[in-house]
This record gives structure tokens, C-alpha cells and sequence, in this order.
């Protein structure tokens, strides 16, 4: 028989806080280790213990990153959602499951292979016993799958780092699960990992960590924080990465880290920071912006530099706290009232996240604004590959920053607020400087910082701040471009959607239509997005959320002409993009013309 | 040519003043304003050292008529404290001199109140309590007396909020409260406060002449005249001139070291008053409310609270001051990281 190598789904079915994240990157890091492209997704309750939750496992040499569509292997541990679990699956799946939950097991169309996972694990440690149990599914998929003993012993050594006696037990658990299945199941299994040449430079991080490190290299001086779903591990990232790189050699920070009492008070001190003259951060989620967004408008408009990292979930409200979207990208383009807007770095994968983490303060404090950083939950909490981290290619861009007295004589016609280079860009002084100094306001003000309500120079004051914005377009980060000859159909995305846009575009291709893709990542909007569009017949706009956020923003800022040439697919139910029901849209969509 | 007055640091007091007010003329806020140049000037503050921070309200525009040397920061109601705290993360050596209102800090303000409290600050929070909303024409404010009546409308018939209680109970480093009226008073105090390291409330009665100075409101002028309860004679004496007059005499005094060498020297004069007490201070507060009066002085100090900065062991140069080498990891660290999450 030829197996199928390096192309099934695992899901794995468990409860909430038995300590199977353990077992399950376990999993996927030794196929990681044993160079087979493989994804993970965790899909977890919003909860600390007993909901379920599911990982799920993909291992294919076409690098496709999405979640399969169906289950090739399924693991049940879970007594909550065994019976869904069971009927979810296709004829032909292979289940592996844990006799000691005393479920029936009804699928006579798949294989079923039980293991007395818990009572095996109480002969271990009957303490432990619940979360042993877990290993022994580790065990009986490397027994089925063929993964080599030595990945699973590194991934395992660097999951548990240097706790041995962890170490010890866990091995024994995999062994024992790994011989019980040689041993009780004759069934040979179809799919198989099969080794591929590895990257040695390669690793897998999860997004918050990449943006996390990205900001300690881009010289962030002040980290605020309130704890909120998916964004806490990038703070904590932080917080955990600052003594090894931001230590003095007394042993004093170079960051300070404040957990603050809500998101209102953690934007404030972004703009304290910022208006001081330091590199001030936070990072939250949709919640939390909605509540920054009175500050926001301030930093607008005093023009305070300032990064907010959006980890995006579902909304509305509350929402879906653990699960993934695209929700956010109007609320953070124009967040606050009256007329604004802001610059948006979207990463779609963690080399971005790492880069877009330090470029953020070069932006803001170029355009002496908010910046923000859009990630999202599937971005920010899953694991993703790289080949490392590239050091910044240009040094810090701290802006127009007036220092001394010198500099300032030399320019007659200063004001805070006064365009002298034409570029929108005034000049600032700050605050212990002694240099001109002003009251910053949120209130109208003029060239000079003073209060004022005279229609002409609040118009003025607007027009520049338009300027000041636009003037950015073409120093962001430009639009990824993937271009067929034949210029049929263009798609245009961005964020997380990268992890599915392979396989969508192959699904697409299979049709026989020819798809070339733009992946924007940043607002607002590079120009070469609009030659994109107009180079192509027809434009679909890719997004993870209800209402097509990104097609809204193109239709208001494209020329007249290529707006009827674009249309949305948008679509949002928590989950990580699936390649089928995106393409399965966009057929739809062409068709209806 | 007459010859200006020059203090320490040899500026005359116009280098402390600030723009023209656009306050209601009388108004008690102006008064403090005036007050808070006396004292930068009397104690000597280099004014580009000062960041001048608000809220909103008719309290918060008043950093634009005074100390017009120093960069300030009118900035969102109530939320004056977090943008403080961020600069002062930054910036450790800057002075902070704020000011709020009765709306801005005990309404929509209350919780960065709080938490500025609990962080010990290093900042001087100036309350220009008037228990009006001014700017929005008469509205109540939650500081405002039970049965105390404004001009119009009828009289308050919820409990107040007693700022220096809350700020005493929360373990506040310095909590006085003062009249814009009794300008020696509240000189020695804003001088004292600004000499003060840490969080250094001053909660100060300021009537409002337009909506509440009628005599049944508890803030009038009128009102406040005939019913503080003053607890002590201050005399607040530099660090750099050991030698200024005094009104306390010696011998019949307590004294308080200040953060920055001064000191301030009390005589009791009210009921019998112990600054480090607590509970005394907040038996005093109780005591004046249920009389309908208003205590003020000193209330509550303590110089052993460390500030929101030393509890983070920053490096001794201020953030804003470090240079690239120091904010960004050199390349091997990079390379260093890279190789920890390979594993290796």
C-alpha cells in the first residue's frame, strides 16, 4: 500500500485545563522537527477549566496552513463532545479514543482503536493521572503516523526544559501509549509522516511573541497594559523577554511596564509617554479600542506619537473572546470621533509581526501619531513558522524633534503646529526642554498651540492633518503582489487570511480561472493597491468578517471608475479561514455577474 | 528702573506667569493660579523642568494662565492621571504640577484618582473643588454637601464624596485641603507639596462666584470665611534659605523634613491635629463634616511610600534621555534570541 504522506488533519478532542496544549504542540513540533510543513489551531473555550477544546493538526507538503476540511484522525478524550465529535466525521476517518470514558463508540464506517489511556496513566502517577493520559494519544499517533522517536524526544525535552522528572514520566507515558498500540491494533494506518529536508534555522512562534520581541528591538520605552483575550501574551512577552534585552548593566530597565486599571487609563499613558518624548505601547483587543477611542482622537489631534496593538477577536460587544476575525479594521482606521485617521501595519505572518512590531514607533514618531498594529487571535496565538528574526535594516526614526536651542533659532518661523517643510509635518519640542513651550490641547488650537475657534484655522488645522496622514501612503508598508500573466482575476486581502490564501488560490485555479493576489498591509492605502485593481478585470476583496471592511474603504478611496470592478467576500464565524468556503464564495460571487 | 524681586535661581516672577484667564472674573481658581506662581517662584523651580497637566472642566484650562515656561497638557476629562503617569514613566525628572476639578476627579475621574493614589504618583494633584460643573452652567457635582444649595434649583440631597478621606484611606503620601481665600495657607501648602516626592493631594475649596456663592451653598466665600476650621499655623522654610521669616515661634512646633531638604514647621492651633495619624485625620474630616465646616491644613503625611518609578528600578537617567545603543539590543542579541527558539 502507498501511504499518504505529509497530507491528513488530526483533531484532537479535549477538555479545557487537562494540560493537553502539552501533548498537542508535542505533536506538531515533531512533525515540525522532522521538516514536514504542519500547522496548528487551537479552538479554545473562553474558560479555565472543563469546556471543551480542539486542536487541530495539519501536515501538508503543499504548505497549505488553513484548517482541512475534513478529519482524517480524530482523537476523542473528551466525554462532553464525544457523540458530535463522532458524528462530525466523514466515512473512512480513523478515530482514536479513550476507553476509559466508557462511551459507546457507533461508527462502524471508521476504524476505532481504544486505548486505556487514563488507567494506564494512574499506573504512572494516579495524582496525575488526568493529564498523563493525554501522552498517550502522542504515543498511539506516533505509533500510527510513523513519527520518528527522536522528534518526539526533542519536542518533548523543549516543552518540558529541564524538568526532569516531567520529562521522565511523559517519555514513559508516550512509550507505553506508542508499544499498547503496536501491540493491540493491527490496523495499518493510510496516512504517514515522512521527513523532509529541514530549514535548521526555522522555528515556530506565535505572533504575540513575534510582535513582542519586534517592540523590544523597535526601543519601546513604556508598556501599558490591561489584561484582555487574545492580547495578554504579548504583553506578557514582554514583560518576560525585557531582563534578558532591556537591562542596563546594573541591572536597571530601559522600559517601564505598567499593568493599568482599565484601557482607558493604558492609551493615556501611551500619550503621556509619547507627548514626553518616549516610545509608549499598549495592546489590547476590539473591547478595549472601543474604549481607548476618546484618546485616540486626542493623539489625532495634539499629534502624540503611540502604538496600539490590535489582537483582533470576535465582536460585536463581547463577543466570541477566544475566536479569530477580522473585525476591527474601520473601527481602528477612523476610531474616535469627528473626523480622523490613523495608520494601520498589518502582518500577515510572524517575520511581519517581528518587523511591523518595530516599525510602529518609527511611524509614529515620523507622523506624530497613533499607530496601530492589527493582529488577530489565529495570528496572534497560534504557532507559525520562520527562519529567524532580521535585525531592523535602518536606525531608529525618532521625527521632527526640535533638541536645542540652536536647532530652534535656526528656524524663525516655528510653531508647534505650522507645516514648514510642506509636508504636513510640523515640528515639536519636549516637555523639561525648555524649547517653546506649549499647552497641548484637545480643543482647537492654532500654528502656534493656542487655543482657537476661528472657523479658517480649524479648517486649515483638518486639511493638514489630511496631509500629514496621506503624505504617509507610500512610506508604509507596500502591498505583497502575486501576478499572473493573464490578468483575470485579482484578489485582495490581508492579515491571517495569508495562512489560506495558497490553497484558496489553487481551488480557484483548478476552475480553471487565472487569480493573482495583493495582500494589503497597511492603511491607509499604498498606491500600487489601486494599479493592482486596475490591471485586473475583475477584484475580489478577501476578508474574515461580516460586512467587508476593507471593501468599504476601497469603494470610499479608489477612483470612481475601478470601484464597480471590485467585490466583496466576506465571511466570519469565529473560526480560522477555511480555503473551501472562501473559494466556494468567490465562485458564487463571479457567477452572479 | 526699579529693581524685580529675583528668587534662587535669580528669575524674576514673570517668568512664572501665564496667559490671560478666561474665567469668570472672582473666580477661586484664578486665585489658585496666582498662588501656584508664587510658589514655583518662592521655592525656586526651574519652570522648563515643570509639565503643567490637566483634565476638563473650568479647573483644567486654567494651566494656560500660568507658568506659561512650561510645556503642559490639557488633556481628556478625568483622565489626566494615566497621561501623567505615562510622562513620568518616561521622564522621571520632570515636576508635575496638575490641576482638576470636583467633576473631572470625583466623577468621571475617580478610578485614575484611585490608581494614580495607590501608584504614588510623583505628582502634585491640585482639586479646585467648587461642587459645581461650571463650564456645562451649574450641574452638581458628587463632592458637593448634603443639604448645600447653589444659586438656583434645590438643595443637594445625596452624600458626598470626601476627596482627602479617599485619598487617606488609600494611603495617599500627602493629603492637605485649602481655601483659595487663605492665600498664606495655601502658599505654605502648594510650596510644601511641590517640595514633597510622591503624591501630594491638595483637595482646595475655590467657590464658584457664578453658580454657588450664594451663602446656603457650603463653598461660598461667605460660608467657607466663617466655617473653616483651620488646624494649624504652617510655615513652609526652604532648603536654600534657612534663615526666612517665620510666623510659627520656636519652641512650640513640629516639623516636617520635605523631599527636597525643606521643611515644613506647624503649630497646632485647631483640634488637636497629628499629620502622621491617619485616623486622626480622618476623625478630623468626620468631625468638621457632621458640623457642616470644612477642616484645613495638613491632614495627612507620610514620606516613606515609595513612588510609582522606584518600584520599577528604571535606570537613573530618564528614558526619554537614552540613546539608541540603549533602547535597541545590539544584533548578537537578536541572533541570540533567534538561536534560543531554535532550540539551540
Amino acid at each position: 500500500m502507498v501511504k499518504i504522506a505529509n497530507d491528513f488533519v488530526v483533531n484532537v478532542a479535549t477538555a479545557n485545563g487537562t494540560g493537553s496544549q502539552s501533548s498537542n504542540l508535542i505533536l506538531m513540533q515533531s512533525m515540525f522537527e522532522m521538516g514536514v510543513p504542519v500547522s496548528g489551531k487551537n479552538l479554545f473555550p473562553s474558560n479555565i477549566s472543563g469546556l471543551p477544546t480542539w486542536f487541530i493538526i495539519r501536515a501538508s507538503d503543499k504548505g497549505y496552513q488553513a484548517p482541512g476540511d475534513e478529519t482524517n484522525i480524530q482523537v476523542l478524550m473528551n466525554k462532553d463532545t464525544w457523540v458530535e465529535d463522532l458524528e462530525k466525521l466523514s466515512p473512512g476517518a480513523i478515530v482514536v479514543y479513550n476507553q476509559d470514558v466508557k462511551l459507546p463508540v457507533d461508527r462502524e464506517d471508521c476504524t476505532l482503536l481504544g486505548m486505556p489511556m487514563t488507567k494506564m496513566a494512574r499506573a504512572i502517577n494516579p495524582k496525575l493521572a488526568r493529564l498523563m493520559a493525554n501522552m498517550y494519544y502522542v504515543g498511539a499517533l506516533a505509533h500510527l503516523l510513523e513519527i520518528d522517536d527522536s522528534a518526539i524526544e526533542k519536542s518533548l525535552n523543549a516543552q518540558f526544559k529541564g524538568k526532569e522528572k516531567a520529562i521522565e514520566m511523559n517519555t514513559r507515558a508516550i512509550n507505553e501509549g506508542k508499544e499498547y498500540a503496536a501491540e493491540n491494533w493491527s490496523f495499518v494506518c493510510d496516512y504517514c509522516v515522512e521527513s523532509r529536508e529541514k530549514d535548521t534555522d526555522s522555528f515556530l512562534i506565535e505572533g504575540n511573541e513575534a510582535v513582542a520581541l519586534g517592540c523590544i528591538f523597535g526601543g519601546v520605552s513604556m508598556l501599558s497594559w490591561y489584561p484582555i483575550t487574545p492580547s495578554s501574551s504579548l504583553a506578557e512577552a514582554i514583560i518576560g523577554w525585557l531582563p534578558e534585552l532591556r537591562e542596563d548593566t546594573d541591572g536597571s530597565s530601559t522600559c517601564a511596564v505598567i499593568q493599568a486599571e482599565d484601557e482607558l487609563a493604558a492609551v493615556g499613558m501611551v500619550i503621556g509617554a509619547g507627548w514626553a518624548g518616549g516610545r509608549g505601547m499598549t495592546c489590547t483587543s476590539g473591547p478595549g479600542i472601543s474604549l481607548m477611542s476618546e484618546f485616540i482622537g486626542l493623539a489625532y489631534f495634539s499629534e502624540v506619537p503611540g502604538v496600539i496593538w490590535d489582537v483582533n477577536r470576535v465582536g460585536p460587544s463581547t463577543g466570541l473572546p477566544t475566536r479569530t476575525q477580522q473585525g476591527d479594521l474601520t473601527l481602528l482606521y477612523e476610531a474616535s470621533h469627528g473626523d480622523t485617521q490613523h495608520i494601520v501595519l498589518i502582518p500577515g505572518n510572524v517575520d511581519e509581526c517581528f518587523e511591523f512590531g518595530w516599525r510602529g514607533f518609527d511611524y509614529a514618531e515620523r507622523y506624530q501619531t497613533m499607530v496601530f498594529g492589527f493582529s488577530d487571535l489565529d495570528l496572534g496565538m497560534n504557532r507559525w513558522v520562520t527562519s529567524g528574526f532580521e535585525y531592523p535594516d535602518q536606525p531608529m526614526d525618532r521625527g521632527k524633534v526640535i533638541r536645542t536651542q540652536d536647532d530652534l533659532d535656526a528656524m524663525p518661523e516655528y510653531g508647534r503646529y505650522r507645516d514648514l517643510d510642506g509636508d504636513g509635518i510640523a515640528y515639536r519640542t519636549l516637555p523639561g526642554s525648555g524649547l517653546e513651550p506649549i499647552l497641548y490641547r484637545g480643543t482647537g488650537h492654532d500654528e502656534d498651540g493656542v487655543y482657537s475657534e476661528d472657523p479658517r484655522v480649524y479648517r486649515e488645522a483638518m486639511l493638514r492633518l489630511k496631509k500629514k496622514i496621506n503624505g504617509s501612503r507610500e512610506t508604509l508598508p507596500p502591498p505583497i503582489i502575486r501576478e499572473e500573466e493573464v490578468k483575470e482575476i485579482g484578489i485582495l486581502y490581508y492579515g491571517s487570511m495569508e495562512n489560506s490564501i495558497v490553497e484558496i488560490d489553487d481551488l480557484l485555479e483548478e476552475t480553471g480561472l487565472s487569480v493573482s493576489t495583493c495582500r494589503v498591509r497597511a492603511l491607509p492605502l499604498h498606491p500600487e493597491i489601486e494599479d493592482f485593481i486596475e490591471r485586473h478585470d475583475k477584484c475580489i476583496v478577501l476578508e474574515i468578517n461580516r460586512d467587508g471592511q476593507l471593501y468599504g474603504i476601497l469603494r470610499k478611496e479608489i477612483p470612481i471608475n475601478l470601484v464597480e470592478k471590485l467585490h466583496s467576500v466576506a465571511f466570519s464565524d469565529g473560526m480560522p479561514p477555511r480555503a473551501s468556503v472562501y473559494a466556494e464564495m468567490v465562485m458564487d460571487k463571479l457567477q452572479e455577474d | 528702573m526699579a529693581v524685580m524681586k529675583l528668587n534662587v535661581i535669580d528669575l524674576e516672577k514673570s517668568e512664572y506667569t501665564g496667559g490671560k484667564s478666561s474665567l469668570c472674573p472672582g473666580c477661586g481658581h484664578d486665585q489658585i493660579s496666582n498662588v501656584i506662581i508664587q510658589a514655583a517662584w518662592e521655592n525656586g523651580i526651574s519652570p522648563e523642568g515643570i509639565a503643567k497637566m490637566s483634565g476638563i472642566g473650568c479647573s483644567s484650562k486654567t494651566p494656560a494662565y500660568f507658568l506659561g515656561k512650561s510645556h503642559g497638557f490639557n488633556t481628556v476629562h478625568g483622565r489626566m492621571p494615566s497621561v501623567t503617569t505615562g510622562a513620568n514613566m518616561v521622564n522621571k525628572d520632570l515636576s508635575f504640577i496638575a490641576v482638576s476639578g470636583d467633576g473631572d476627579t470625583a466623577s468621571i475621574g475617580i478610578g485614575q484618582f484611585i490608581h494614580a493614589i495607590r501608584r504614588n504618583l510623583d505628582m502634585v494633584y491640585i482639586i479646585e473643588n467648587n461642587g459645581v460643573y461650571g463650564l456645562t452652567k451649574g450641574q452638581y457635582s458628587a463632592t458637593v454637601e448634603k443639604g448645600s444649595k447653589k444659586k438656583k434649583g434645590t438643595a443637594n440631597k445625596q452624600a458626598p464624596i470626601d476627596l482627602c478621606a479617599m485619598a487617606i484611606n488609600l494611603g495617599c503620601s500627602f493629603v492637605a485641603r485649602s481655601f483659595s481665600g487663605s492665600k498664606k495657607q495655601l502658599t505654605t501648602l502648594m510650596r510644601a507639596a511641590m517640595s514633597h516626592r510622591g503624591m501630594a493631594v491638595i483637595d482646595i475649596i475655590s467657590p464658584c462666584v457664578t453658580f454657588a456663592n450664594n451663602d446656603e451653598s457650603y463653598r461660598s466665600y461667605n460660608y467657607v470665611k466663617e466655617n473653616d476650621e483651620v488646624l494649624h499655623i504652617l510655615d513652609y522654610i526652604p532648603h536654600f534659605s534657612p534663615l526666612e521669616e517665620v510666623d510659627v515661634p520656636e519652641g512650640e512646633f513640629e516639623e516636617i523634613s520635605l523631599f527636597d531638604g525643606s521643611t515644613l514647621r506647624i503649630e497646632t492651633v485647631g483640634p488637636d491635629h497629628d499629620p502622621s495619624d491617619a485616623v486622626s485625620a480622618l476623625g478630623a474630616i468626620h468631625e468638621a463634616e457632621k458640623g457642616k465646616r470644612h477642616v484645613t491644613g495638613l491632614l495627612y503625611y507620610d514620606s516613606e511610600v515609595p513612588t510609582a518609578t522606584d518600584s520599577l528600578a528604571l535606570t537613573e537617567t530618564p528614558l526619554v534621555s537614552l540613546g539608541e545603543d540603549m533602547l535597541r539590543p545590539s544584533e548578537e542579541k537578536l541572533q541570540g534570541v533567534n538561536e534560543a527558539l531554535r532550540g539551540n
